[in-house]
């Protein structure tokens, strides 16, 4: 009986294999020069897993639409999506994959911060463009920047930053910061620190919770204790989703005024009106008011069954534009070819215009404040746009995290 | 710091007490007494309740005693819920030797399950009960297709093919819930604090404490006093011995898995308020329910209940005090119990 099975097993294994080897190895082949590889290893699970969806969903709308009109250079898009589980190391290995097996010369859609810090080194060994869509960490434009990086999404110091600037007209005086405990969360709690400082508000401390946490008594504890009137959240995915749930049942918001560097529907889908009432910066808002986002927010609807393009959708779109455009502009994706044709390059978009600055490649680009709020016809809450923010405002000088004035 | 006027809700004003009067307060309650000399001892960041509680919760104000009597009761909800992962884990482990991979991702699974029957009913208590029974029949079908037929192999096998259950069923979950995460609520019986020596705290913690302890007994009765506490008791011991007296071992491996598969899910289920339904939840509780287990010894009810008491309690007091330090804790602890005990604190030494 046993042998049987595994003659049978064997042999199915084998018959499987012969059949698909040949499939796997042609396609390859007829694929390798005809079509544009867009590279994205993603945090497609694990604690930060909802982000890597989004930016997948967002990519993979672009690339349809595109690809239907001729993709990049008369040629299709195809994407090369793999899950890093958000770890830095398995992020280069993949991506080392890319490069070496599918000659993939095109990055976006890292998810974390901490993976593009460890990307960004290869990437002129590589000769590989890199373009984020949702990295945070103001050092990726600062002391990390390397002349293939872009960054075409909003910074985690420019999210701080059109905080601070609300919070400046704000009564609100004693102010506490909870961030996530990697290079995003501690960069932009530190930016928060410093312009608080610098704005006159009083900075009571800041505590870092480890991605996964599930446990946030302690920490909503420490803020209740701490006697601030606003808390500063700088938490993703399923942290931010589990501070939100468990900050509403011990009655925070009751207390303490929320502000938060990004706001996601995903977690407004996910906490519900546990949401309500927090303000923040978004990087994107499906209601962000402009002709272009209101036919982008048109078409996401109808591809994903009436459901609203989240934050880093709009973001990763965002980005796939600003390929786009640099590309066309170069005419070919060679890095060196593509490096000078991004710089100082300006598109206008769902966000309004973005323009890629030559001195640190960061997207100079309106700062977003929005307010969570509950509106008929949607069964979740959804991010209400309060104040828009000039690009000058909200972004850094050159090669800086931290604001002069 | 503590003698600044401050504003006070429901726009009435005070002034905020130093410290001393509190703890005077406190003694004169005859709360205090115990709890002084360790509150002076491990007074955290200065406290200032009396600028953020509403106005009925002041007589009764905080002190360092009435914040460990919180985060105590706190950390046995947290307790609770690691328990239910740990003691699955370990009855399935004690049983059949088998390492559940899929463990973390079941515990998911009851979560989503959960928020399913929430939706479709509205009622949480039906999920409570009907989710870990549903799981439960899962890992009682996939042991009787699949593990059955693997026992004779060593203790590999079971790694890749729990390894492989994990992945099936973390992708099946994406498949019929979607990506993202979804809210499952507290039952509206249990969605408002109480006030626990003046601090609020959520009525649905301090139920998860409260379940927490009842079903320990529940468990422990059953185990030494029940028949079949006595066939999982035996099997575990010397399986062959109680096959050649007559039992079908198959029924109660299969039974045990179920219950470990089921108790995983009513960990995740409860879970779920506290943290939404997510994928995330899989990853993250694999490693705490194996530190567990590993603490407590493989295979034993009693250590699996200590290593999430002990665990829960590290965690939230260690995170509150030196949360530079939270993950590590831990390993720190699992470490030195490891060196002192090397088959955990109730195990036999392999």
């Amino acid at each position: 009986m046993t042998t049987r099975t595994h003659t049978r097993r064997g042999a199915l294994a084998v018959t499987g294999a012969a059949v698909a080897s040949p499939f796997i190895w042609t396609s390859a082949q007829a694929q390798a020069g005809s079509t544009i590889k867009l590279g994205m290893p993603l945090a497609l699970t694990g604690p930060l897993g909802s982000v890597g969806q989004q930016q997948k969903r967002g990519a993979e709308l672009y690339a349809k639409v595109q690809n239907e009109k001729g993709g990049w250079l008369g040629k299709k898009i195809e994407l090369l999506i793999e899950d890093t589980v958000g770890n830095p190391a398995t992020c280069v290995r993949k991506a080392q994959e890319m490069v070496e097996r599918h000659d993939c010369r095109l990055f976006t859609g890292i998810t974390l911060s901490s993976e593009a810090l460890a990307i960004v080194p290869k990437l002129a060994e590589w000769n590989s463009i890199f373009i984020s869509s949702d990295n945070g960490d103001g050092r990726l434009t600062a002391e990390s920047f390397v002349p293939n990086f872009f960054r075409a999404n909003t910074s985690g110091p420019m999210g701080t930053r059109a905080v601070s600037l609300y919070l400046k007209e704000s009564k609100l005086q004693k102010m506490y910061a909870i961030g996530l405990d990697y290079a995003w969360g501690h960069n932009s709690i530190q930016v928060f620190e410093n312009e608080m400082k610098r704005i006159g508000k009083e900075f009571l401390g800041k505590v870092f919770a480890p991605t996964g946490t599930r446990d946030y008594s302690t920490y909503i504890t420490k803020i209740r204790q701490s006697g601030a009137d606003g808390v500063y959240l700088v938490l993703a995915g399923d942290d931010n989703n589990a501070f939100l749930s468990q900050a509403q049942q011990y009655q925070l918001p009751a207390k303490v005024t929320m502000f938060t560097e990004q706001i996601e529907l995903s977690a407004m889908r996910a906490v519900g009106d546990a949401a309500v009432g927090l303000v923040g910066s978004a990087r994107y808002a499906f209601t962000i008011d402009n002709p272009l986002n209101k036919e982008f927010v048109e078409l996401w609807k109808k591809e994903y069954n009436g459901l609203v393009p989240d934050t880093f959708e709009g973001e990763q779109w965002q980005c796939q534009k600003v390929f786009e455009a640099g590309i066309a502009k170069a005419g070919s994706i060679d890095a060196d070819k593509l490096r000078p044709a991004l710089e100082d390059l300006t598109i206008d978009n769902i966000k309004g215009k973005v323009h890629i600055r030559k001195c640190d490649h960061q997207g100079v680009q309106q700062g977003f404040m929005v307010k969570v709020v509950k509106r008929e016809g949607f069964s979740h809450p959804i991010p209400e746009v309060i104040s828009t923010m000039a690009a000058d405002r909200v972004t850094p000088p050159c090669n800086k995290m931290t604001y002069d004035d | 710091m503590s003698r600044v006027p401050v504003r006070l809700d429901a726009g009435c004003r005070l002034p905020a007490r130093p410290d001393e009067k509190v703890l005077v307060d406190a003694r004169h309650r005859r709360v205090g007494d115990i709890g002084r000399d360790v509150a002076r001892a491990l007074r955290p960041a200065p406290f200032s309740y009396n600028r953020i509680l509403p106005p009925r919760a002041r007589p009764l104000l905080m002190n360092t005693f009435a914040f460990l009597i919180n985060q105590s009761v706190n950390a046995l909800s947290q307790a609770a819920l690691l328990f239910f992962l740990g003691v699955g884990l370990t009855l399935i482990f004690g049983i059949m030797r088998i390492v559940n991979f899929a463990h973390g991702t079941l515990f998911m699974l009851g979560a989503f399950v959960g928020y399913s029957i929430v939706h479709k009913t509205g009622s949480y208590w039906l999920a409570m009960i009907a989710a870990p029974v549903v799981v439960g029949l899962i890992g009682t079908a996939f042991e009787f297709v699949i593990l059955r037929r693997l026992y004779k192999r060593d203790a590999h096998a079971f790694l890749m093919v729990t390894f492989g259950l994990a992945l099936i069923v973390g992708d099946a979950v994406r498949l019929i819930w979607g990506p993202d995460a979804l809210q499952v609520p507290p039952p509206a019986l249990l969605s408002g604090i109480v006030f626990l020596m003046g601090e609020p705290f959520p009525t649905y913690r301090l139920f998860l404490a409260g379940f927490g302890i009842v079903m320990a007994v529940v468990m422990w009765q059953v185990l030494e006093r029940t028949r079949l506490g006595l066939l999982i008791r035996a099997t575990s011991q010397n399986a062959e011995m109680v096959h050649a007296l007559g039992v079908d071992v198959t029924l109660v491996r299969s039974a045990v898995f179920g219950i470990g598969c089921g108790l995983a899910a009513l960990g995740g289920v409860l879970s779920a308020p506290l943290l939404t339904a997510a994928h995330g939840m899989a990853s993250s509780v694999i490693i705490d329910a194996f530190v567990i287990v590993i603490i407590g010894g493989m295979g034993s009810f009693v250590g699996s209940l200590i290593g999430a008491l002990l665990v829960a309690f590290v965690q939230v007091f260690g995170n509150y005090y030196y949360p530079d330090l939270a993950l590590a804790f831990l390993y720190l602890i699992m470490l030195m119990i490891l060196i002192v005990r090397p088959g955990g604190l109730l195990g036999k030494e392999a």
